[in-house]
């Protein structure tokens, strides 16, 4: 049917619809349709039917598709400002991450990618990402030493565990329940409702709470379609997308929770160890990327924000 | 010409190929005995795949390879559609693939592991497509 | 978005394929005309093709061209005959003693590989042409490889069971592995019954008496190559490789050995590699077309409306499983089962457990659905790789496939109305 009046966007991500992720932009959607009175649309695609993370970055830069939902690692290859997010023990907490990404810095980072035809128009809160193993206690970085530990297919990611002492090891997301069940892999690493989620704390016995990093999810729009909107539509639809993150993360920590609750219920054990040595493992490599004449200047800045 | 093409396009599909298995042997290898896995060789072979996968296909062409659904029996007029569809796909090919590699060339986007270009990566569709093109027109509508 | 879309999308692709277009252009530019009706132009053309090369980025693929490729070493390299002769002699005269031989080696190696085309390109690639030497019918062996593949897809581990937890928020992964024991091996069986039934009625492997040859020098003869079998099945289960990486190495040993036995040179090499390598590209091409097909459908919306229309009906339990059943075996005809599991789940799950129905069960029988599907055609990822290595076509395949899909929708009947078949043993296990 014809829909000449609706402005309508494509939204796709790869999330399943009980995701508090893909609600909160369900409520984006309804949050948009009510204030614009119906004269804005967002069509939402879930469970990767549009194609996956860094496919459809490439297709919001085609203009097939409006908005998507990546992590922030996904956008190093796009925009390099968004390397800074996902280095180890950037942040000093949770009040002082939501701080940065809502602030100046953050903005700066959203803004980072409009040249490759990509714009951040929000962060949506990931928590923290810590290690999980099939069989090993793990209390110091010495004791990842010669496990082999999955890790996202992302040059700083791979650095940063072998800094820490594991082997890391590339695995596809979807193939890592198998590869941890049959042994190609005895550990991995991510915030607590993918761990729960994903259904790998069925074949992993410990959680250890180091939270190494908090690589965001970003919430980006297509130039293609920003630049066709007029004013109104634009703030209309900068309210609904700042309505959504507000709620996200509200509904996060409740998904956090309860993933940390359901896997120790499960009979996983959580581990709480002391951070420092994990930090002070990679302090080398942050010092290079201090070093450098882009990044640097972030990272000095992020940890002078209050 | 068209044998000329068929020599070095099945050199060079043979050539993937091979490149292919030694990559995935060596991941194996890489980690299993030299305990330091590569963080390269998965990204390697998954576009190697993508290379292997559109100029094979294009080398299939070539040989009339494909599978139709021959329900209606062979006649010239089929055979003709068969070339225009074969044409047509390879014009897509073309015409997609090239504004593919702009993209990605002009974005400047990187692969994440090997840092290679990702318009280097899609130069494969446009080319294959060529191929197709190629094919349609010099292959003999036997 | 709807009517028009879906009109466009059918009518374009049944006059190409009637019109003896090739299949693999056939679905491409049937999606193009699709999306040309929805999307501009150029953001189309440019979707499709990257649709098309980003369906082949996928490392789970990668198991296509090396099992193919170890299959045709396998063969020129006198591998598979060693193997055939082995099983030749423990079945003797059976009747139709290849083609179990076929559906067990299947089911053993999609069980541990987790991959139906996994399956398919290794087994078919060995046993066609074996079969063909016993007599047997190209299409019927071909038919046989393509049912018996899925079979991997039910019994653990499975890479679509863990599509289908992730897609439903999180089923056990534990749970749906134990529960898909019994229904995949319950469809092996019927498979099995069916070959038996066939092969007796057609004289197949009769002829397996004149030449049954003596154990024991069939097996020391075999030794090397069965020990193959044992280093990949074995390398896999241990955790030393993933089933792709196992591919590779499959490929290695077989080189070595059909070198060592001579019956394959270097001088040989690059001829055994093209061709295998035409083979993989052929069903690259289908599956990667196929993939951008999906997207198209998903776009406008497709599963939507066929969902509604079908489930407008309504009913009691028994009825609605029936119309998701009837649903899924439209779906999988002209869609892939990773897709269709991603876009459906989150659909029909919900209504399901309305019913009362549990998500575990809910998971085995979609997937069993499913699992038809890629086998029939005009598009099935499996029916194209067991098409391709038997060097068939997909018009002859279809009569000998008849029988094999009318055990596989019984099996599903009895998968869907009994539940205890899936839900038994995680019981047992306390899942
Ligand atoms: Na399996
Ligand atoms: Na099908």
């Amino acid at each position: 049917g014809r829909t000449s009046d609706t402005t309508v966007i494509t939204l796709g991500h790869g999330l399943d619809p009980t995701h508090p992720v893909h609600q909160s932009m369900v409520f984006m959607a309804d949050t948009l349709a009510v204030i614009s009175e119906g004269a804005m649309r967002i069509d939402i695609y879930p469970s990767q039917q549009l194609g996956t993370e860094r496919q459809l970055l490439e297709l919001l830069q085609i203009g097939s598709v409006g908005i998507t939902k990546v992590s922030a690692a996904v956008m190093e290859g796009f925009a390099p400002e968004y390397r800074v997010l996902g280095l180890p023990y950037i942040f000093r907490d949770e009040a002082h991450r939501h701080r940065v990404l809502e602030g100046q810095i953050g903005e700066e980072i959203l803004l980072s990618s409009e040249r490759a035809l990509i714009r951040g128009l929000t962060f949506y809160d990931a928590g923290s990402r810590s290690f999980y193993t099939k069989s090993r206690r793990v209390e110091t970085p010495e004791d990842l030493e010669g496990l082999k530990v999955r890790t996202m297919e992302s040059a700083s990611q791979i650095r940063m565990v072998n800094a820490m002492g594991g082997s890391a090891t590339p695995i596809a997301w979807g193939e890592l329940y198998t590869a941890l069940q049959q042994g190609v892999v005895d550990a991995a690493e991510n915030n607590p409702p993918s761990f729960y989620l994903s259904r790998h704390y069925e074949v992993c016995q410990y959680y250890i709470l180091d939270e190494h990093s908090a690589v965001p999810d970003v919430l980006l729009v297509s130039t293609h379609v920003w630049n066709r909107l007029d004013v109104q539509q634009r703030a209309w639809l900068s309210e609904a997308v700042r309505a959504s993150a507000k709620v996200q993360k509200r509904l996060w920590r409740l998904a956090s929770d309860d993933a940390l609750a359901a896997v120790t219920e499960a009979g996983v054990e959580i581990l709480r160890p002391d951070k420092s040595p994990f930090e002070a493992a990679v302090s080398d490599i942050m010092a290079e990327y201090e070093a450098d004449p882009r990044l640097g200047p972030l990272i000095r800045g992020i940890r002078s924000a209050p | 010409m068209k044998a000329h093409v068929d020599i070095w396009l099945g050199r060079f599909v043979v050539l993937l190929m091979a490149v292919l298995v030694l990559d995935v042997v060596w991941q194996v290898l890489s980690r299993f005995i030299l305990r330091d896995p590569s963080t390269v060789t998965e990204e390697l072979a998954r576009y190697l795949l993508i290379w292997l996968g559109l100029f094979g296909a294009a080398y299939a062409a070539g040989q009339g390879s494909h599978l139709s659904v021959d329900l209606l029996g062979s006649t010239e007029s089929r055979r003709r559609a068969s070339r225009v569809a074969e044409a047509a796909f390879g014009l897509l090919l073309i015409i997609g693939g090239v504004r593919l590699v702009y993209l990605q060339l002009v974005l400047g986007q990187s692969s994440a592991a090997l840092g290679l270009p990702l318009g280097v990566v899609y130069l494969a569709v446009p080319a294959s497509g060529l191929l197709f093109l190629f094919y349609a027109i010099t292959r003999r509508a036997d | 978005m709807g009517g028009l879309e879906i009109a466009v999308l059918a009518v374009a692709f049944v006059v190409l394929l009637l019109w003896g277009v090739p299949i693999s252009y056939a679905i491409a530019l049937a999606t193009l005309a699709t999306m040309l009706v929805s999307i501009p132009a150029m953001p189309a053309l440019t979707t499709e093709v990257q649709r098309i090369a980003t369906g082949l980025d996928s490392f789970a693929l990668l198991a296509v061209p090396f099992f193919i490729l170890a299959g045709h070493l396998m063969n020129h390299g006198g591998v598979a005959t060693r193997l055939i002769r082995l099983a030749r002699a423990v079945l003797g005269g059976l009747p139709g003693g290849l083609a179990h031989v076929n559906i067990l080696a299947s089911m053993l190696f999609g069980a541990v590989s987790g991959s139906s085309v996994a399956a398919a390109s290794a087994v078919g690639s060995v046993m066609t042409p074996e079969m063909s030497k016993d007599g047997y019918d190209r299409e019927f062996g071909a038919a046989v490889n393509v049912t018996a593949a899925t079979t991997g897809l039910l019994i653990p581990p499975s890479n679509v069971l863990i599509v289908y937890s992730l897609a439903s928020g999180g089923v056990s992964i534990a749970a749906l592995f134990m529960a898909g024991y019994l229904p995949g091996i319950l469809v092996g069986l019927m498979l099995m019954g069916v070959a038996a039934y066939k092969a007796k009625k057609l004289g197949y492997g009769a002829a397996g008496t004149a030449h049954r040859e003596p154990l024991g020098a069939a097996l020391i003869d075999a030794l090397p190559s069965l020990f193959m079998l044992f280093v990949v099945i074995g390398g896999i289960v241990a955790g030393i490789f993933t089933a792709t990486e196992a591919a590779a190495i499959a490929v290695v040993y077989a080189l070595v050995l059909a070198l060592v036995y001579r019956e394959v040179g270097w001088r040989d090499l690059p001829r055994i590699v093209l061709d295998a390598s035409e083979m993989t590209a052929v069903v690259l091409l289908l599956v990667a077309t196929s993939i951008g097909m999906s997207w198209i459908m998903a776009y406008v919306k497709l599963p939507a409306a066929v969902t509604g229309a079908l489930l407008a009906v309504g009913g009691n339990e028994i009825v609605v499983l029936l119309l998701i059943n009837v649903v899924l075996l439209m779906v999988g005809t002209f869609m892939d089962i990773t897709p269709a599991l991603l876009i459906f789940t989150p659909m029909f799950l919900p209504l399901a457990v309305e019913m009362g129905i549990d998500p575990v069960h809910f998971g085995i029988i979609m997937v069993l659905n499913l699992c038809i599907g890629i086998c029939t055609p005009p598009v099935g990822s499996v029916l194209f790789v067991g098409v391709g290595v038997a060097g068939t076509t997909i018009t002859r395949i279809v009569k000998p496939l008849l029988p094999f899909y009318a055990a596989m929708v019984i099996a599903l009947i009895l998968v869907t109305y009994w539940p205890a078949l899936s839900m038994w043993l995680p019981g047992l296990l306390g899942l």
